[in-house]
Order: C-alpha cells, then structure tokens, then sequence
C-alpha cells in the first residue's frame, strides 16, 4: 500500500520541478520567513528603549576601555620596573651562559685536533709535500703561493676573478643609474644623489697636496706588487686592491671630471672582460696541452726573473686588473651610480 | 753599557708608545663628541705608531726593516692626519647643532672679534 500523500507540494518530485524551473533553494525559503517574522512580529522600539540600550552599550565600552587601560598600565608598569629586571637578568645569565657553552665547544674541539706542527698531521701529505719539494721547478715561481694559485690551482682562481666581476655586475644592476634615459624615477634620483653629495668637502686644498704625493706610490706599489707576485709576496689580488685603492684616493681628491679623462665605464667593461677572456684562454690552452701531454710554448724559464713562471705574470696582471676595476666601480657606483 | 742605553731608550719609546694607544683607545671610546674622538683616534696612527715603530728600530739596529719602518711612519704621517682632517670636516658641515656641543672657533668670527675690539 502506498503512502498516503497529504503534502505532495513538498514532496521530492515537485520540488525537483520547482528547482528546475526557479532555481531556488531551501535557504532562500527560510531567510523569506524570518524576515516575514521580522517585520509582522516585532514593532521598531520606542526612543527610550535606544536610549536606555545606547547607554548600557556606551558604559560596557568605558569598561572595557578602562580595564584594557588598567591592564596596558600594569603591563607596562611591569615591564617598565619589574620586567625590565627580569629581561636584564634573563639576557646576562643568558649571555654568560651562552659563552661558556660555545668556549666549552670550542675547546672540546681544539682539544681533538691534531698538535701543533706535528710531522702526521693530515695537512702534511703528499699534495703540500709536492708544492714545496718541486714547485719551483715545476711552475718556476719563486713565491710558491703564486704557484699554486695561479699555476696547480688556477682553476680556481679563474673563479674567483669570475665571482668579483659578477659581484660588480650584480652592483651595477641594482645601482647604475641609466643618464641616457631621462625617465622620472632615474632624473629624481640623480638630483637626489646631487643633493646628498652637495655637503660633501669639494677641492679640499690639503687632501689635494697629499694625494698628488700618493697617488703615484700608491698605483707603483701596486704595479709592483701584481708584476713581482711570482718572486715576492703579493700578486694580482692584493696589488689590484692597492691600485684601485689609489685610483678610489685619486676620484676623491681631484673629482669624477678628472678622473673620467681616464677610467669611463666602457673602459671598465673594456678592461674586465678582456682580462678574464684573456686568463680563461691562456689557462684552456695550458690545461689541454697539459692534460693531453702536447708540447706547449709555455716554459718555467729561470726561475727569479721577471719573466719567468710560464704564464703566472701574465694571469697576475690580468687578476689584478680585473680585481683593480671592481674595486673602483664598486665605489663610484655606491657613491654615484654612474662612472 | 751602550746595550743598557739601547734597551731602556727602546723600551722608554715602547711604553711611551703603549701609553698613547691606551689613551687613544680610551679616548675614542670614552669621549662624547666626534670631533674629540677623532682627535683622540688620530693619535693611533701618529704618536703611537711612531713610538712603538721607534722602539722597535732602536731595538732591532738600522736594518733594510728598519728603513721599511720609516718608511711606513712617513706614509702614515701623511694619509692619517689627512683622513682625520676629511672627517672633522665633514662633521662640521653637517652637523648643525655643532655650537650646542661644543665651542668652535670659526675663523671669520675670531677676525670680527678682533676687529671690533
């Protein structure tokens, strides 16, 4: 026997139907009915009742204002008096603390390693035995540090020239200012640097007087120190710092006018780049006759010359220029953005 | 006799030096204006450095290290008090409260002083 149907308008089917034809939902129902009941059901209150209700509201709020207020003045009281002594105690007994545990650590390690200068250290194998014993034969660089930088390891060495001119690309990309293109942002940005460099000491009479005595020691005494890096201490990284030491003295005392006559930015990219090309294809070259055991042209020659040590002079000038020009666009690309 | 004279001359000009660089030390540290603390840094690079360079050249003997030394001293002499120089200049230029720290006597306002005595 079938169910009786007393509610068939409610039923699946007609609902269904409904649905299909309307698209309306259950929801819509029910929100129709409460908002029927909203406006049969329930007159608008009567003036006092607002009041009487924005009054309690209008006092729960001093109340919670004055106790949040009570609250803020007891933290900050404690943390002004009472706090402020814990932290400070807190933050010594933590410092003291914290040296002990990283002196203890340290010294737990020093206590393993292996003494001082003893012949079975894991430092003295056949590799460093082999630098000092033949490297001067080897190489024919006098300086031995110079050998194995630019000679056993010049690979290495590539990449650290390689690491300096993408460091000074990466410098120029966040901080040239481009002067052709006269858009807003770079021109406002020039005049503010125009600006910040007004206050700066101009023609400064005594830095001039010195720097025209020092200038020139200072480049010498990196020339030297990049062409005498395979018999002396030295060579291209630190020779190349001291010359553009002198260089960055030079802009200083005499203005970027004068020393643009020289040092420009195509100069720059000219100089880099053909340093590193020339250091990347002079050490292909020896590393594939090398490693082919080909004869090469490159000969140690005696070792104490000049020119000697095969290629190690030449990959000294070329490492010292390139470290020379970063060091210069460095700083006049944190000072200016432009050369 | 001549040794004696040597190590306490060598020693004199060490600890001459040492107590120069324990006062600049001090005085840069201790010191409340940047003009004063820059006086006090440049004596690192001058006196000080000079003193114990001294003491070390008396010591060793006139040696090719030792002219190295002299060497040194002169480059210093020249580049440190230049660099204080550029400092205080710059301090001066920029800093606008620089009455309120401390009495600076500007050179045109000596020369009215005078004139209007």
């Amino acid at each position: 026997m079938a169910r009786i149907r007393n509610d068939y308008e409610n039923s699946w089917w007609p609902r269904l139907l409904r649905w299909l034809e309307t698209g309306s939902s259950a929801l819509d129902d029910r929100m129709e009915e409460e908002m029927e009941a909203t406006h049969e059901g329930h007159l608008l209150p009567s003036p006092e009742e607002i009041a009487a209700q924005e009054a309690k509201r209008e006092e729960r709020i001093q109340r919670k204002l004055s106790d949040e207020l009570a609250l803020y003045t007891h933290a900050h009281q404690w943390s002004r008096t009472k706090g402020a002594k814990l932290a400070d105690w807190a933050y010594r007994i933590l410092a003291v603390v914290i040296c002990l545990a990283i002196i203890f650590l340290l010294l737990q390690t020093a206590s393993f390693l292996p003494s001082f200068g003893s012949p079975d250290n894991p430092a003295h194998n056949e590799v460093s035995r082999r630098y000092i014993e033949k490297g001067m034969e080897e190489t024919g660089a006098v300086n031995i540090v110079a050998g194995m930088i630019l000679d056993y390891r010049a690979f290495d060495t590539l990449g650290e020239s390689n690491v300096l001119f993408v460091a000074a690309c990466s410098v120029l990309i966040l901080l040239r200012l481009s002067s052709d293109k006269k858009d807003l942002s770079s021109v406002h940005q020039l005049e503010m640097e125009a600006d910040d460099r007004m206050y700066e000491p101009k023609n400064d009479i005594i830095l001039q007087k010195v720097s025209t005595l020092l200038v020139p020691i200072i480049l010498l005494y990196g020339v030297y120190g990049v062409m005498n890096g395979h018999i002396s201490p030295g060579g291209g990284f630190s020779g190349g710092a001291v010359m553009g030491a002198g260089l960055i003295l030079y802009l200083n005392a005499f203005g970027f006018k004068k020393a643009q006559r020289f040092f420009t930015f195509p100069v720059f990219q000219a100089v880099s780049a053909c340093a590193l090309t020339f250091y990347a294809l002079s050490k292909a070259y020896s590393f594939f006759t090398g490693a082919n055991h080909l004869p090469s042209f490159i000969s140690p020659g005696t070792p104490g010359n000049l020119f000697s040590a095969g290629l190690i002079p030449y990959l000294n000038i070329a490492v010292g220029l390139v470290v020379c020009c970063t060091m210069y666009a460095f700083y006049t690309h944190f000072r200016k953005g432009d050369m | 006799m001549l040794d004696i004279i040597r190590f306490s001359l060598s020693a004199l000009c060490t600890l001459a030096g040492l107590f120069v660089l324990l006062s600049g030390i001090v005085g840069t540290f201790r010191f409340k204006y940047s003009l004063s603390r820059i006086h006090a840094g440049a004596l690192f690079d001058t006196a000080g450095i000079v003193l114990m360079l001294l003491g070390v050249i008396i010591a060793w003997g006139f040696t090719l290290t030792s002219l190295k030394m002299l060497i040194i001293i002169g480059l210093l002499w020249l580049a440190s008090p230049v660099s204080s120089h550029l400092i205080g200049r710059m301090e001066i230029t920029i800093n606008d409260e620089l009455e309120k720290d401390m009495m600076v006597l500007d050179n045109e306002m000596v020369r009215h002083e005078k004139e209007g005595d």
